[in-house]
């Protein structure tokens, strides 16, 4: 008979800490170059995660194990498809650069056919497989099960496109490459209100979605801060294909535009019915957040989609090396899908790319020192931008950029620091 | 006398079998393994109660997830609640077995609330009800902010007695094997076979209907509780339609009314998925077939399920020639494979294609479905139950002659 | 908090003839595939759980074939004909056949002599394999849509019941000029500096791009005011096609079973199957002729929904469709043709009403709800006749 432990306790006092300091932890103006601030947020951040005290797994033989769970079967599996890639790219390039101290680097997959209690059974059957640390997921909901698996052992985890904000607050085993929830519903906020002079916003939900609904919530709280007006709120569930009764109940209310902040899926017919209930692409702006981003969001939503804005952690145009380098190498591995099908595929080559290079600084060759090593990373020059990790409780504060749908792709409009948003 | 020895007797093996894989899974496997134990129980405990519905009283009733999510979501927000939030300690164990009456209750409320139109509803037109009250519970949780919404509801505090996952499968097992044998379940199986004529003879049809429905659920909400706290987080997407069609795949793969087949399958339909994540080549590597391996393996398998059933459908032969021309079929099925593989390697987008096999897992798991269905439908076990007698039978000793009730 | 925002306060009137019309578009979808439910239930009396995916891969067979005329991914092809879709049609249609066939024999026929449950779930394994074995074959990742451009009859039309004030008009007429005038100075500004755009303006072209803004703010906010005032139905070109081609099909489907031989053998066997084998029916070729004619009708709907709503695919395309479909077949009366049309439309028409009245949120679950009511009152459906069976 095991009675509740005392972890329990300190974790929920825990929990309820991080969501009092969440309101008011200062954003690190200076995030990108900056490291003497950051010291001082680490210490006061390294008690508010519950450290894992299980050992974890230790390397051994030659070959060093790294898992990473995906959605290889479900309702996310394109996304699922597109993080396996990405990953798989990275650990490719790391073994024909000679490894990690010689060592050759395996990716171990783990179905979690976009359920939650099986991204845990995933994730707990890689880490008797012997794995030192775990990435994934790209949902918030799997990650948060996975999570808490890989806290009970010991093991670091990168979370790819998990985006929900609690998430970190698991334990100090937890990370993410990803900025969150109440980074990017508010770029969007602010993009609309005060780029595009957006006053009366509504916003269509895809109620199916914790994603969805997260975003369209954040979004929905800095833009009335602002001093703008959500003039409704509508609700969809992924998979449905009509939504014309919703955005019939949108067009009376006289919105300046609508924020979309579901997967590119439904945001395609969302757009062509949005125009052909006569809401023309200039009077009514469409906006959405990083789900949107897709090579195939031009051809679902057609000329319908062309001038709206949406949220991204990068862009193909985009002339820094690592992106280009990042998009050359994809176009040679994967032929057949030239592009990355998702902004899933950079994440997840930014997270792979990141625990290998936290392998190599580790100071101990096991999960322990793996996940110091992660904990430790500066200004880690990634494809989706510059991450730092190093005293900022998992969540890298991350630059997000906004990007127009033009007839010939994406185009960048403006990027946004963490510091200039208001939330 | 000799009634409750037997009973007793089980019962005390069931209790002490509880605590022998609580204590076998703590000393020698690894948590991943412990998981796969209790998500077993629970489907069993599922799967058992059912059969209660399905099986025994003949209801057709393809929602079962929707009590297990009241359960979940009951006891899960009261824990969370009082623990979490209220800060207090309570020993754990009692308390879990508080939320388990809890979770019951409230999922057997709604099993009540369920059951009322079984009294006008029948076969198809009752199944799409549950069906349909399932979808409701999930859209309304989904909706309700206070539980979570469509993200989850976490923090639910961790308590993860394996023995008592297994006590109640087996507390479960107990109670719809035992209710058989009296003579108020015997009312139970007169309604599965002819509503009419068992209401003519004075049974209570509504009683009856509607006890099968609270019993069935109550179980569900029950194991719906230990998953939550044994998950800690509980999502609106773990009680999906599917799930209920999974559970009701059991129920019938097991053999219609047969616990001891729905118990059976319940514990092989929850372990193929996750044997099937392990599929290694003997290097160790993570197994790679090429697309057209999968399709040519897929027309195999139709191939020799087509001669199986033929030979199972004619009905000939003695044992001997039968497990003969089994075995040819098998061989057959092996050589076949690479030949098809072969005729489909020049079709270049499905030898080009490399499907790792950690992805086929699912769609193994359906055909197996498919291919025991047509082989066996049925049903595994059919209408067979385990007993003592069969035990004694296996070691070569006379049955105790004993009224069986065809279940 | 949900449940009741403002309950009457909020209705808003002006929407409600447009979301009827809404409603019928819907429902005319969910009929369409709901008939193939009914006409498999009616024959065999088996819940074809398989239905969606057959639907699913209508739209698939869609795209594959607007792939084949020339508008695949990243097409220059802007022309097309209504030849092109009727071709897309029914090459649905056809493949739809012959997988539902294909199915019936396989999976369904080799159970007819067992119990009806097995047959279920036979069903549901099928469908769970079209789902995950098609996930691995089909294009899905990411999911692709038709190409717009396949489609010639884009937009749509308005139906003015009440106009808007006249003074809106006007505005529009008045903003008008002026908008062009000054986006077009700021246009040509952004054409000399081409290093600026318009979020990353140097402090010199700040005044053209606010002037720009203000003049298109003007127009706009006239614009959504035309929008957004009078009584107006919406009619999408996209949907009137549906409407007319469902209603056209389901005619052709009544005229088939109730004038022709083989639709009224359909009847006999529905009626009583081994009577019907008594009679000299051919009872297996009566359920093949159903299921061709049921998965036609799914292929139809599903080409129909892949081109004109530019839905992108995934495996599970079908899931959604197929189980609403389900539940208007069982509220009709599961079994009755009539019946389908009649609960499909329903359900579209009270889904729409759900959102009207400000629930969205819970738009999915009305159709449930409507279906306990009415089962509750009806046992048999609407218009479907009672009848003693069992599991």
């Amino acid at each position: 008979m095991r009675l509740l432990k005392d972890k329990h306790s300190s974790f929920i006092a825990a929990a309820a800490l991080a969501a009092l300091a969440l309101g008011c932890t200062p954003t690190n103006p200076d995030s990108g170059n900056g490291n003497s601030t950051t010291t001082t947020t680490s210490t006061s951040g390294g008690a508010k995660r519950p450290a894992t005290t299980a050992p974890g797994n230790k390397i051994t033989g030659d070959t060093i194990l790294i898992g990473l769970v995906a959605s290889q079967n479900g309702d996310l599996r394109p996304w699922g498809v597109d993080s396996v890639n990405g990953a798989q790219l990275a650990v490719d390039e790391v073994n024909k650069a000679g490894g990690i101290n010689g060592k050759k680097v395996e990716l171990r997959i783990g179905d979690s056919a976009s359920k939650p209690e099986q991204g845990k059974s995933a994730c707990e059957k890689l880490i008797s497989d012997g794995v030192v640390g775990v990435l994934g997921e790209v949902a918030s909901g799997i990650t948060a099960q996975m999570a808490q698996a890989a806290y009970e052992k010991g093991v670091p985890d990168i979370a790819i496109g998990a985006t929900r904000v609690d998430l970190t607050d698991i334990g100090n085993n937890v990370f993410r490459v990803c900025y969150t929830d109440d980074f990017q519903g508010p770029v969007m906020a602010n993009f609309a209100y005060k780029e595009l002079g957006r006053r009366n916003m509504a916003l269509m939900t895809d109620k199916k979605q914790p994603y969805s609904t997260g975003l369209s919530a954040s979004f929905r709280d800095t833009f009335t801060k602002l001093g703008g007006k959500i003039v409704d709120e509508q609700f969809y569930e992924s998979g449905q294909t009509q939504f014309t009764a919703q955005l019939t109940q949108l067009k009376a209310k006289n919105p300046d535009g609508i924020f979309c902040s579901g997967y590119f899926n439904e945001v395609g017919p969302i757009a062509r019915q949005t125009r052909e209930a006569g809401m023309t692409n200039d009077a009514v702006k469409l906006l959405g957040g990083d789900g949107w981003d897709s090579s195939q969001i031009l051809e679902t939503g057609g000329e319908a989609i062309i001038g709206g804005y949406f949220c991204n952690h990068y862009n193909g145009q985009e002339k820094r090396p690592e992106v280009q380098d990042f998009l050359s190498k994809w176009k040679e591995k994967y032929p057949s899908n030239p592009v990355p099908a998702t902004t899933m595929g950079a994440l997840a080559y930014d997270a792979a790319m990141l625990m290998c290079d936290a392998l190599k600084r580790a100071k101990t060759p096991d999960s322990q020192g793996l996940r110091d090593a992660i904990a430790d990373t500066e200004n880690f020059k990634g494809v989706t931008g510059t991450i730092t990790l190093k005293g900022n409780n998992g969540n890298p504060p991350k630059r997000a950029i906004v990007v127009e749908l033009t007839k010939d792709g994406q185009r960048f409009a403006k990027a946004y620091e963490p510091s200039e948003v208001v939330r | 006398m000799k009634f409750w020895t037997t009973r007793i007797v089980s019962f005390i093996i069931g209790i002490g079998g509880c605590f022998v894989i609580d204590l076998l899974s703590h000393r020698f496997v690894g948590s991943y393994e412990q998981r796969l134990v209790v998500l077993a129980g629970l489907y069993v405990t599922l799967a058992v109660s059912l059969n209660l519905i399905n099986g025994i009283t003949g209801q057709f009733s393809i929602g079962h997830a929707a009590f297990y999510q009241i359960g979940a979501y009951t006891a899960g927000y009261v824990s969370r609640t009082y623990i979490t939030m209220g800060g207090h300690n309570p020993p754990a164990i009692p308390w879990l077995l508080g939320m388990m009456v809890l979770g019951a209750i409230a999922a057997s409320i709604a099993g009540f609330v369920v059951g009322l139109p079984s009294l006008r509803l029948r076969g198809d037109y009752l199944a799409i009800v549950t069906l349909g009250f399932g979808e409701i519970i999930r859209i309304l949780v989904q909706n309700t902010d206070a539980l979570g919404g469509s993200y989850a509801l976490d923090k639910i505090p961790k308590i993860q007695p394996i023995w008592l996952v297994w006590l109640l499968a087996i507390v479960c097992i107990a109670v719809c094997r035992n209710l058989i044998k009296t003579a108020r379940g015997l009312t139970f199986l007169a309604v599965r076979e002819d509503e009419v004529a068992s209401s003519a003879m004075g049974v209570d049809v509504t009683s009856v209907k509607v006890t099968a429905f609270i019993i069935g659920s109550a179980f569900a909400g029950a194991a719906g509780a230990l998953l939550a706290h044994y998950e800690g987080l509980i999502t609106p997407t773990t009680f999906t339609m599917d799930v209920s069609f999974i559970i009701l795949t059991m129920v019938v793969l097991g053999g219609t009314g047969s616990i001891t087949g729905s118990a059976v399958a319940a514990i092989f339909l929850s372990y193929l998925p996750e044997y099937l994540r392990g599929l290694k080549t003997s290097a160790g590597e993570p197994l790679v077939v090429s697309g057209a391996a999968v399709i040519a393996g897929l027309a195999a398998v139709v191939v020799g399920v087509a001669f199986i059933k033929r030979i199972l459908d004619s009905g000939r032969g003695t044992p001997r020639s039968r497990a003969l021309k089994y075995l040819g079929i098998a061989v057959g099925v092996v050589i076949l494979e690479p030949i098809i593989s072969f005729a489909l390697h020049p079709i270049k987008p499905l030898s080009s294609m490399s499907i790792e096999a950690g992805q086929l897992r699912m769609v193994i798991f359906a055909a197996t479905l498919i291919v025991l269905m047509l082989l066996r439908p049925e049903g595994v076990f059919a209408h067979h139950e385990f007993s003592w007698s069969w035990v004694r039978k296996l070691f070569g000793k006379r049955p105790v002659p004993q009224a069986e009730v065809a279940a | 908090m949900h449940l009741f925002p403002h309950l009457l306060a909020g209705l808003e009137f002006r929407t409600l003839p447009e979301q009827l019309v809404n409603g019928l578009f819907l429902g005319a979808i969910y009929a369409l595939i709901a008939l193939g439910y009914t006409m498999v239930y009616g024959v065999l009396r088996l819940i074809n759980f398989a239905h969606g995916e057959v639907y699913m891969l209508g739209a698939y067979t869609a795209l594959f074939v607007s792939y084949a005329l020339g508008f695949g991914v990243g097409s220059t092809v802007t022309s097309s004909s209504v030849l092109n879709l009727l071709i897309m049609l029914l090459a649905s249609m056809t493949v739809c056949s012959i997988v539902g066939v294909v199915i019936e024999r396989f999976a369904y026929r080799p159970m007819r002599s067992h119990s009806r449950i097995a047959s279920l779930i036979t069903a549901i394994g099928v469908s769970l394999f079209l789902q995950y074995a098609g996930a691995l074959f089909l294009p899905n990742s990411p999911p692709p849509s038709i190409n717009e451009q396949v489609n010639p009859f884009r937009g749509s039309t308005q139906l003015t019941l009440v106009g808007p004030p006249a003074s809106a008009l006007q505005a529009i007429r008045d903003a008008k000029p002026a908008a062009e005038q000054a986006t077009a100075a700021f246009n040509n500004y952004l054409k000399a500096h081409p290093t600026e755009s318009e979020f990353n303006i140097s402090p010199a072209g700040q005044p053209l791009r606010d002037a720009a803004r203000t003049a298109e703010d003007k127009l706009e906010s006239a614009e959504r005011e035309v929008t957004g005032s009078g009584v107006t139905i919406t009619i999408r070109y996209g949907e009137l096609i549906i409407f007319i081609t469902s209603l056209i099909l389901m005619g052709i489907l009544k005229y088939l079973v109730s004038n022709t031989r083989p639709g009224r053998a359909m009847r006999a066997v529905s009626h009583d199957f081994d009577s019907a084998s008594l009679m000299g029916v051919n009872v297996n070729s009566i359920v093949t002729f159903t299921f061709i004619v049921g998965s036609a009708l799914a292929g139809a709907g599903a080409m129909m929904q892949a081109t004109f709503k530019g839905t992108p695919m995934t495996t599970f395309f079908g899931l959604l469709p197929g189980v609403k479909a389900f539940v208007a077949a069982v509220l009709g009366g599961i079994g009755n043709i009539p019946g389908a049309v009649l609960g499909g439309l329903l359900m579209g028409v009270a889904e729409t009403l759900m959102i009207w009245l400000g629930y969205s949120r819970y738009a999915d679950a009305i159709a449930f709800v409507v279906l306990i009511v009415v089962l509750l009152f009806r046992p048999e459906g609407l218009l479907g006749s009672a009848e003693v069976d069992k599991v």
